[in-house]
Parts: C-alpha cells; sequence; structure tokens
C-alpha cells in the first residue's frame, strides 16, 4: 500500500532529514512512527501525501508513484492531519471547517451535509456547529481538525501527534476511533511520541533516529528494548519499566501479564 | 516566500558586519534615494550594482541570491502590469518596455540594498543603533521583533500551507480571483496565529519585568571607527557621481 523505497530528503545541503529509508506499509495495518525530536517523522509522513517528493528513491502510494501525482489527488487517498489545529482552522463556523475539504472534492452537497453530520456527532461537536473555530477550546480545536480530515473518509489516516493536550477520555475515544476505522480497513499511521498511547493502543512500530529506520516490529518487542529506546530518546512504557525492575524473564507491555507475573512473585494467586 | 530568507540576519564576521548599522543606514538611505530619482535602466543597473561589492566583501552571496531569486515572481507581476498600464495609457510598446525594464530593475535594487542591510546587521546592533539615535526603546524594539518574526511568519505561512493543501485545496486553480480566494484559508490561520504568538510574547516580556526600570542602560554603546568613515566616504561619492549623470549630463 505505502512503499518507501530507498528514499532520501534533505532540506539543506549535507544534512538529511531522511536517509535511504526503505519502509513497507500494507493495507490494513495500524502503525506508530515513534523518534527523538528532528528524527524525520514528519517529513516520512509528507512524503505520503506527496507534499513532499523525494530527492532520490521512490514512494509509491496504492501503486501510484508520488512524483506522477499532486497533493490533490493524493489527498483524496491520504488523509493527513497536522500537529498544530491552529495551522488549518480558518472557517466561520464549525460546520463550514468541516464541510471545506469535502467541497475541495467536489462532492454534492446532501453528501457534504452527511457527512458533516457524522463527523460533528463522532467527535461531539454537534453543539458547536454555528460556533467559530476560534472559539473552541485547544483540545475541541484539535478533534476539530482531526474530524475535518476523517470527514472525508480517506483510505489512508496519518495522524501527527495526535494526543498532545487531550485528557485520557479523549484518548480512548481517539484509541477506539482509530481501532474501528483500522477494523473497517483502512491503514491508520499515528506519529507520537505517547509511548503509553502506543504501548496500550497501536500493534506495529516504526522507530526513526536521525533520519534513518532504526527498528520495525510488534510494539511489544520494540518498547520492551531498552537499549532501542534509549538511543532513540524515547521514554519506555511504564509496564516495559516494571517488567525490568521485577526481572521477568520475557520482558512485556501487557497488562494481564506482568499483573500475573507480579503475584507470582509474592506468591499470591493470580487475581 | 523564499525572498524572506535574504533578510534573515546570520552571524558574520567580514568587516561590513562589524561596521556600525548608522553607516550602512547612511548607504541604504542615499541608494534608496536614487533607484526612485532615477528612470534610466542603465543608470537603475549602475545603482544595483552598488551593492555587489559589499555582497562579495561580506560573502553572503548564496542567501542574497536566494532573496534575488524569490523575488522573481514579483518582479515579472511588476513589469506585466507596468507593461500593461504603460501600452494602455500612451500605446507606445517600446516605451512600454523600457519602463517595465527599468520598474524591474528598481524593484531588485531595492530588495538588495535591503537585503544586503539586513543580512549583515545584527538586530541587536539595529535596535542599539536606534537607541542612540535617540528613538525611544519601545519603538525600536518593536521594529526590531517585527524583523525577527518575519522568517518566523514566513515558516509558519508554509506550514499552514501544506496543511490546506492535504485538505485539497488546490492554490494554483482558478481565474485571478479564484486564485486570490485561495489564499483566505491561508492567511485567517496566519493572521490569527500571529496575534496569538504576539499576546504570548507581551506575557512572556511582562513576566520577566519588561519595563521594570524606567530608564535603561546599555550594556554595549556602538561607536563610529575609521571603517565607519571609509564605508560612509566610498557610499557618498559614489551617491554624487551617480547624482552628477543627471545633474551634470542630464540622463533622466
Amino acid at each position: 500500500m505505502i512503499l518507501f523505497d530507498d528514499v532520501s530528503y534533505s532540506y539543506s545541503p549535507g544534512r538529511y532529514a531522511l536517509e535511504h529509508v526503505n519502509l513497507n506499509i500494507g493495507e490494513g495495518e495500524l502503525v506508530a512512527i515513534l523518534g527523538e525530536n528532528g528524527a524525520g517523522k514528519t517529513t516520512l509522513v509528507k512524503h505520503i501525501n506527496g507534499l513532499l517528493k523525494p530527492q532520490s528513491g521512490r514512494v509509491t502510494v496504492s501503486n501510484i508513484d508520488t512524483k506522477d501525482s499532486t497533493v490533490a489527488t493524493l489527498a483524496r487517498k491520504v488523509g493527513l492531519v497536522f500537529q498544530n489545529p491552529d495551522h488549518q482552522l480558518f472557517a466561520e463556523t464549525v460546520e463550514k471547517e468541516l464541510a471545506f475539504a469535502l467541497v475541495n472534492f467536489g462532492l454534492p452537497p446532501d453528501e457534504v451535509s452527511r457527512r458533516v453530520d457524522w463527523a460533528m456527532k463522532e467527535f461531539e461537536l454537534t453543539q458547536y456547529r454555528d460556533r467559530p473555530p476560534f472559539m473552541l477550546s485547544g483540545g475541541e480545536r484539535k478533534r476539530l481538525a482531526l474530524a475535518s480530515v476523517l470527514c472525508y473518509d480517506p483510505q489512508i489516516l496519518i495522524l501527527d501527534e495526535p494526543t498532545t493536550g487531550q485528557d485520557s477520555r479523549q484518548k480512548i475515544r481517539l484509541a477506539t476511533l482509530l481501532k474501528r476505522l483500522n477494523s473497517e480497513g483502512k491503514t491508520v499511521l499515528v506519529v507520537t511520541h505517547d509511548m503509553e498511547f502506543v504501548a496500550d493502543f497501536i500493534p506495529r512500530v516504526v522507530m526513526l533516529s536521525k533520519g534513518k529506520v532504526i527498528a520495525e516490529g510488534s510494539a511489544e518487542e520494540i518498547l520492551t528494548n531498552k537499549e532501542l529506546l534509549m538511543s532513540a530518546s524515547l521514554l519506555p512504557p511504564q509496564l516495559a519499566e516494571l517488567s525490568w525492575d521485577l526481572a521477568l524473564q520475557r520482558p512485556t507491555i501487557d497488562l494481564e501479564q506482568v499483573v500475573s507475573a507480579a503475584s507470582k512473585l509474592v506468591g499470591g494467586s493470580p487475581p | 516566500m523564499k525572498v524572506l530568507y535574504g533578510f534573515e540576519y546570520r552571524r558574520g564576521v567580514s568587516v561590513i558586519h562589524r561596521i556600525d548599522p548608522r553607516s550602512k543606514m547612511i548607504y541604504v538611505i542615499l541608494f534608496t534615494a536614487l533607484t526612485v530619482y532615477f528612470v534610466n535602466p542603465l543608470v537603475l543597473l549602475l545603482v544595483l550594482s552598488s551593492s555587489f561589492p559589499i555582497v562579495a566583501i561580506s560573502k553572503i552571496g548564496r542567501r542574497w541570491a536566494q532573496s534575488i531569486k524569490g523575488s522573481l515572481f514579483f518582479i515579472a507581476f511588476i513589469f506585466i502590469f507596468n507593461f500593461i498600464g504603460i501600452v494602455w495609457a500612451t500605446g507606445s510598446v517600446w516605451d512600454a518596455v523600457i519602463s517595465g525594464v527599468s520598474m524591474s530593475i528598481r524593484f531588485i535594487a531595492l530588495i538588495s540594498i535591503f537585503s544586503v542591510f539586513f543580512l549583515t546587521t545584527s538586530p541587536e546592533d539595529l535596535t542599539q543603533s536606534m537607541v542612540q539615535m535617540r528613538i525611544p526603546y519601545d519603538y525600536a524594539l518593536t521594529f526590531n521583533m517585527a524583523m525577527r518574526f518575519v522568517p518566523t511568519l514566513s515558516r509558519e505561512a508554509q506550514i499552514i500551507m501544506d496543511a490546506q493543501k492535504s485538505r485539497g485545496l488546490e492554490m494554483e486553480k482558478g481565474n485571478l480571483i479564484q486564485r486570490i480566494k485561495n489564499y483566505i484559508p491561508v492567511l485567517i490561520p496566519l493572521i490569527i496565529s500571529s496575534f496569538r504568538r504576539a499576546e504570548l510574547v507581551a506575557d512572556a516580556m511582562e513576566s520577566r519585568a519588561f519595563g521594570a526600570s524606567k530608564k535603561r542602560t546599555s550594556l554595549y554603546v556602538l561607536a563610529m571607527r575609521n571603517r565607519d568613515v571609509l564605508f560612509i566616504l566610498i557610499s557618498v561619492i559614489s551617491f554624487l557621481l551617480l547624482l552628477s549623470l543627471k545633474l551634470v549630463f542630464g540622463i533622466p
């Protein structure tokens, strides 16, 4: 579905933002992209909807070379939600904000209003329908930005730091939504620093550091690898730390397993 | 937006970097006046070339070239509008071409002169020189900060454009009016975030006790040196030479 073939990109000569990146993300996967600040995460995802074109190598999305396509065409397939909602909200009302992409893609009016209604309901924004987006709180703006992309139903969804500024309830809501979209066959990529979010909800991890893919695999395997996390300046999830402290033979990020291992250690029976 | 890179100060060690901002300001004022005074494209070319030795000595060639390259779009715009306007008014295509060319060179010369100034003058020195010219510190600082946030703004504009393109906005689509309308989704977030930032900066400054003492003193004081005298002398002499082209030889 998304294929990076030896992709390199640099903003200024001599310093690579991406260096010989090879990556294959299949249809219907749910993947987290992790890495320290400036690791190249955002540069990577900007290649998927054609905002950036590889300076060497090739990026293909559903067998289309991004070099042969435009952002407007790719955006129909690839929904990219930016980190800061204030960089995209501009309309007079929440309703118009949601309709913006739909109108750009030329959907018929009844379809537009149907999808706007869906998005407002899904993201608990219905009561703000006629409110200007700038009057919403930070968390609500974040949700609106997400809704304004999700409403046109892209096949591939990419979220850049979706959990910042969200409380636990909204995080769980987001995770549930991502899981559902994913089970409906959508490919979902989440760029994040939020290790707990990844540990709890996302099965596959791609780890970037200094423009290179340094690890790829299941979340369980990568988030319990101490050296790897250290080298990418990432905080391990609490369950992984607990497993190390308990000196478990197989460190894990699964709550049940840690609990049963811990209760075995203290000699009790698992609750 | 590349044109803005040509106005972002980078630390440098050349003699031009070390010249007092006030000396450089004299050059800027004199030669800006010349760009407005002359209409002959060849003379304007000379005015433009006055910035070349400064670029060479201060080794800012790459950034300077970026600002010139970035302004080509506006220059094409100016040329076309000027051309159409003159053809409309006088009906002479030759006049229109000459006028369009001198308008374009005038614009490049202005960009070049200002770019040279801002590329080699640190914002701190600029503020200090303004204060020493008895401009109230508040105004000097406001000006300095406005300059400081130009590159930040241009970077932010790029991010916003990317975000809106990702939502299917096609900037280059439609006729002229539609194209101008296409900028609304970029301009509104840009303006709003600038206001938000301005408030944040104001809060941050107040929390660090900005304005707490009525009388400010400076850690460094700028002083004119021999190199400043030399620089001003060269500027004034070449200014007078160029001016004589019109006053003595009557070239428009």
